[in-house]
């Protein structure tokens, strides 16, 4: 007996909603148009599945702490590329991420440390168009104080639009803007989002 | 062999038709799931379309050992995520409502077929997006906990917490309707 069989309303809302639904009489046949249209799938090569299939590794105290050290290394090179959100430099001053020579400028990708203020939150996720606004994608982690949320990400160069899920303790969600960065203009769905310049020179 | 993995294998060796089993296949309950979580058919049929091409091209990381109903289903629940999210949809559904209110004999914005529908699919659209997709993994798709967990990425304990709170809210609105 599923649990909404005790609650007769419940019950019938379930009944109702399982009742099978009719859409557009193309929208199937649109499905596969569009299929056929995108290139074949490919199987990863073998090496490849080698590379990505998780497995446990053992490594020497003397390893482990080399292991350490470089990834240390790598951060701090990475943490040389991190921009803030809204493109402007410590001091404060408006300029694009790449607009300051100073900061190194990789071929393809470059670190990106997002953060929002958000002390009630039970949970936050980064969305934009470099995650296909998926809200699961790239959750965000709380800093030490409870009081704001990280992620760094790696983004391609260019301009990228974004915003912030944040799950509220009454198991809500909603759809912020970051307040410190550069606004996006109103894509008409009623929610505004943020953008970020990574590697380009200039202004939006 | 399932089915399902024999046709992913077709595709896989270049028989696109193949997908076509597919589609058919998961098309009826994967579209009911995205009507009452999106509740529209227009971002529905946009979720759907954007569901199936994105199962296709990442076909070949598919792993047999996995349900394939089960990953499709994921790419599901992500794709309704973002498009409730982005798209505003509280403000989507009332303006639709409204035009059916306004304009019911226009057959283009009548949406739902029976009444029982239209307000089974406006109380489940009142209901926060993180409390109607438990709902309706629970209640209308049937799943147990742990598959929901598996799908959502979220733990049993904050599902079974959202589910209560969304019949909870149900019944709340239950009780007013009486009243009023």
């Amino acid at each position: 007996m599923t649990e909404s069989a005790r609650d007769p309303y419940i019950e019938w809302i379930a009944r109702q909603g399982r009742r099978q639904v009719e859409l557009s009489s193309d929208a199937r046949a649109r499905v596969m148009d569009a299929v056929r249209a995108a290139p074949l799938p490919v199987r990863p090569r073998r090496g490849l599945g080698w590379l990505t299939t998780p497995r446990p590794l053992t490594l020497s105290p003397l390893a482990s702490s080399l292991l350490a050290a470089g990834l240390v290394g790598l951060g701090v090179i990475g943490g040389l590329g991190v921009t803030h959100r809204d493109g402007r430099t410590p001091a404060g001053q408006p300029a694009a991420v790449a607009a300051d020579p100073q900061l190194p400028v990789h071929d393809s990708l470059q670190v990106h440390r997002f953060e929002l203020a958000a002390p009630g939150a039970v949970g936050v996720s980064l969305v934009g168009d470099f995650n296909a606004w998926n809200a699961s994608a790239t959750p965000m982690t709380r800093s030490a104080d409870g009081k704001a949320w990280t992620v760094t990400v790696q983004l391609p160069a260019g301009r990228h639009v974004y915003a912030f899920v944040v799950d509220g303790a009454q198991g809500g969600s909603q759809w912020v803007p970051d307040p410190a960065a550069l606004r996006a203009p109103d894509d008409g769905f009623g929610t505004p989002n943020s953008v970020v310049l990574v590697g380009q020179r200039g202004t939006t | 062999m399932t089915d399902d993995a024999a046709d992913v294998r077709r595709v896989l060796n270049g028989d696109v038709d193949a997908y076509a089993a597919l589609v058919d296949r998961y098309y009826d309950q994967c579209a009911r799931y995205a009507v009452r979580m999106l509740g529209n058919r227009d971002d529905a049929e946009d979720a759907l379309q954007a569901t199936f091409l994105r199962a296709y091209r990442a076909l070949g990381r598919y792993q047999e050992r996995d349900k394939f109903s089960a990953w499709l289903y994921r790419i599901l629940v992500n794709q309704c995520r973002s498009l409730a999210a982005r798209r505003s949809q509280r403000e989507r559904v009332f303006v639709r409502e409204e035009a059916v209110l306004l304009n019911a004999t226009d057959e283009h914005q009548v949406v739902w077929p029976g009444e029982d529908e239209e307000f089974v699919q406006r109380v489940l659209s009142d209901l926060d997006p993180l409390l109607r997709e438990a709902f309706v993994l629970k209640y209308i798709e049937e799943m147990s906990y742990e598959e929901m967990a598996a799908l959502t990425g979220v733990g049993v304990s904050a599902l079974k917490m959202r589910v209560k709170r969304a019949a909870d809210r149900l019944r709340e609105r239950w009780e007013r309707n009486k009243h009023d």
